[in-house]
């Protein structure tokens, strides 16, 4: 990328400075810190003190391109926030849906902006529903409406959408692996404002995968392959505006991984889920165009910023060359960032408003597509509306106020930034052909093998942390004295909503017309029988969505839907699989 | 290097079991206390449990002398207070019971009123927990 007299320079430079550096590193002695003899980023990548033009000689400036560019290193599109902002997405849940509403239209009141201006709704389900159970089940007590919505049901989604046109708004449901009942339940409701599935906007997770790495109770891992397949398949044919897949990067980070984890794991996975669309007789562009990724922002700014460069780089030349895409959207990493709630403290909460600031301006300079901020006491408690707010107003501050918004990819051309990203993209890579070894995503997870690489990076962070090695203010340095912290302001969901939400799902049971819901029950489960025998190569027919939507329409719950599933796959916490 | 503790009566592993409600996807704690604990000596089980009553019957099939609790995402409250009452009705009430996770300051004050000996939240090490049971049981702790 640079001539020869440049490059020459840039050695002789570089080597002055080299001998400098030592020279004050000796003055220093024992009192100069490790990492000043030999830098690392939080993954553990060995980096410099200093980059030069000669670090990037080796580097194919194609593999950086433009903006819009394949491989996208610098972004999707040529445009980043120049015409658009990025969208806020915090994500909102607790209590009934009459709860999670008001705090919807309160953000909403305060700017939350979605794409082109529209409504944007990221919302949370609740642990009971994560646990495909119903309020009334004997171990829902002191769960319901905790860290999610109590919504179990199309008739809790009409009182959550109550009034609003479904076509008007982009939804995403934040499901663990309730992903088909609550996009059956969804369907449902719109089928009775009088809408097609094809007029929906939002997005469903499909993050079967995170099993891998978070110990909820599951579906088996094959199984549950099939399932989001199925969903992928149903929607190409009936709901084309439907995001069907989110990479749950962010989940790897949370478990403990690293950057270098976070998206190698993630793109083999992509893989793996791609090579078993495939099979079920999609091709690459009528799937990928709809898949997206939450991934994390924690605390090494540039290897952060670095780490979503090269993510863009690698799924799109993995999907290009191995699979085939030609569409540019089937190869774009569209990314919603979570600001890392790992990296937060209980100790000090105000404190990780600076952390989250630093971390969503990080990602706005990465140049992701959307962005859930995390509130500072969310290492207490659900965030309270103050705190909720001023999560939001993190995200304008730096959209209105810091300018970094004019220029694409700004921070291109970076000696250390291209050498970081490269870096990056390399170590995510051969972790990518190490999955592979092991026979793909799918088979490494049923041996324990992603859990036990993720938990080796948890206990490498929690060492340094003991060791004082990897500083968290607050908690190993500047902690407050003793006696000396205010107890925040805690938010604490309703104790009324448990039994009203217990009161709402007898009465749904009681009121529904038990014919028809017997006979979509019956249905569903037939289909989800015969379901757990087939392979990937057998589905496409979507039987199990239609009798799914179906059996919505019947007001079936999560927790009845859920029940069917789980006796027909299997459900186990993973480590027992 | 071992450190021996005064008051240590017994070459038996203490047993502790660590329990972390199904829903529950901040399992990273909790899993790396068990590694923690096992580095320790102790005798580890480690479960997901839907019901109370299953860390109860677990604690009773496995003679256990502590059981952790890890709870990141609400409704700790009613755990607590099925398990605690689960273990009285079953007679086994010398049990050293322990909270984890995201508990709030109120709450903490009740368990521990309750009979809960300790809650271990954010930014707490895994090394403090192991010390207050080497503390009570006694034994012996690879360190």
């Amino acid at each position: 990328m640079f001539d020869e007299p440049t490059l020459t320079s840039s050695q002789k430079q570089a080597a002055i400075r080299d001998e400098q550096y030592e020279r004050m590193l000796n003055r220093f002695g024992n009192s100069a810190p490790p990492s000043a003899h030999a830098p690392q980023t939080h993954s553990g990548l060995p980096i410099k003190t200093a980059y030069f033009p000669h670090d990037v000689e080796g580097l194919d400036f194609e593999q950086i391109g433009a903006p819009g560019q394949y491989p996208f290193t610098r972004g999707n599109l040529a445009a980043q926030y120049q015409l658009m902002n990025w969208a806020n997405q915090p994500v909102i849940g607790y209590g009934l849906p009459e709860d999670t509403r008001t705090r919807m239209d309160m953000l909403s009141a305060r700017g939350m902006t979605g794409y082109f201006g529209q409504k944007f709704y990221n919302l949370v389900y609740d642990l009971v529903s994560h646990e495909g159970i119903d309020p009334d089940h004997s171990s829902a007590r002191g769960r319901i409406g905790q860290c999610g919505m109590a919504v179990y049901s199309k008739a809790d989604m009409a009182r959550l959408f109550d009034g609003m046109d479904l076509t008007k708004m982009n939804v995403v449901h934040i499901t663990y692996y309730q992903v088909i009942p609550a996009l059956a339940q969804y369907i449902a409701l719109a089928e009775e404002q009088g809408l097609t599935p094809d007029q929906l906007r939002g997005n469903s997770m499909n993050w079967y995968h995170q099993s891998a790495y978070v110990g909820m109770s599951a579906f088996p891992p094959a199984s549950a392959q099939k399932l989001a397949v199925e969903l992928i398949n149903y929607c190409a044919q009936k709901m084309p505006r439907w995001n069907t897949t989110n990479l749950f990067g962010y989940g790897v980070e949370e478990a403990g991984g690293t950057a270098i984890q976070e998206i190698g794991l993630m793109l083999a996975y992509g893989i793996d889920l791609m090579r078993a669309v495939e099979a079920s007789g999609l091709k690459a562009d009528e799937a990928l165009p709809r898949f997206g990724f939450q991934i994390a922002q924690a605390n090494d700014f540039f290897e952060e910023i670095c780490k979503i460069r090269a993510l863009r780089r690698i799924w799109a030349t993995a999907m290009y060359e191995r699979f085939g895409a030609e569409d540019p959207r089937s190869m774009h990493v569209r990314i919603h960032t979570h600001t890392s709630g790992a990296c937060l403290t209980a100790q000090q909460p105000l404190v990780n408003l600076i952390r989250t600031t630093l971390h969503a301006f990080g990602a706005a300079l990465s140049g992701v597509q959307a962005m859930e901020v995390s509130a500072y006491d969310e290492a207490l408690s659900i965030p309270t509306e103050e705190s909720a707010t001023l999560a939001l107003r993190v995200q304008q501050v730096i959209q209105e106020e810091s300018n970094i918004t004019a220029v694409s990819d700004p921070l291109a051309g970076s000696y250390y930034v291209e050498a970081l990203t490269d870096q990056i993209a390399a170590a995510a890579l051969e972790l990518v052909d190490r999955v592979e070894a092991e026979g793909g995503y799918v088979a490494a997870q049923q041996k324990g093998w992603i859990r036990r690489e993720v938990e080796a990076s948890a206990d490498r962070w929690r060492d340094m942390v003991n060791s004082g090695e990897r500083r968290v203010v607050g908690l190993n340095c500047y902690q407050d004295d003793e006696g000396e912290v205010a107890e925040p302001n805690i938010f604490k969901v309703d104790p009324n909503v448990e039994a009203l939400a217990v009161e709402r799902i007898e009465e749904l049971r009681t009121s529904r017309d038990a014919a028809r819901f017997d006979k979509a029950m019956g249905a569903f489960r037939e289909v989800a029988e015969d379901f757990a025998k087939k392979e990937c190569k057998d589905l496409g027919s979507c039987e199990l969505m239609e009798t799914a939507i179906e059996a919505a329409r019947a007001e079936a719950s999560t927790g009845e839907m859920m029940g069917v599933l789980k006796d027909a796959l299997g459900w186990r916490a993973p480590h027992e699989y | 290097m071992s450190t021996e503790t005064p008051g240590a009566s017994t070459d038996a592993p203490i047993r502790v079991l660590l329990a972390k409600p199904t829903h529950d996807c901040h399992d990273r704690g909790v899993r790396l206390v068990a590694r923690r604990f096992r580095d320790a000596g102790f005798e580890v089980i480690f479960t997901n449990f839907l019901l109370t009553e299953e860390i109860v019957n677990t604690a009773i099939e496995e003679d256990v002398d502590v059981i952790g609790v890890s709870v990141s995402a609400g409704g700790h409250m009613p755990i607590f207070e099925d398990l605690l009452s689960g273990l009285h009705s079953n007679g086994l009430d010398d049990v050293m019971i322990l909270g984890g996770g995201v508990i709030p300051h109120d709450d903490e004050r009740t368990l521990k009123a309750m009979g809960v000996a300790a809650i271990f939240g954010p930014g707490t090490s895994a090394e403090d927990a192991r010390n207050l049971i080497v503390q009570k049981f006694g034994g012996t702790v690879e360190a």
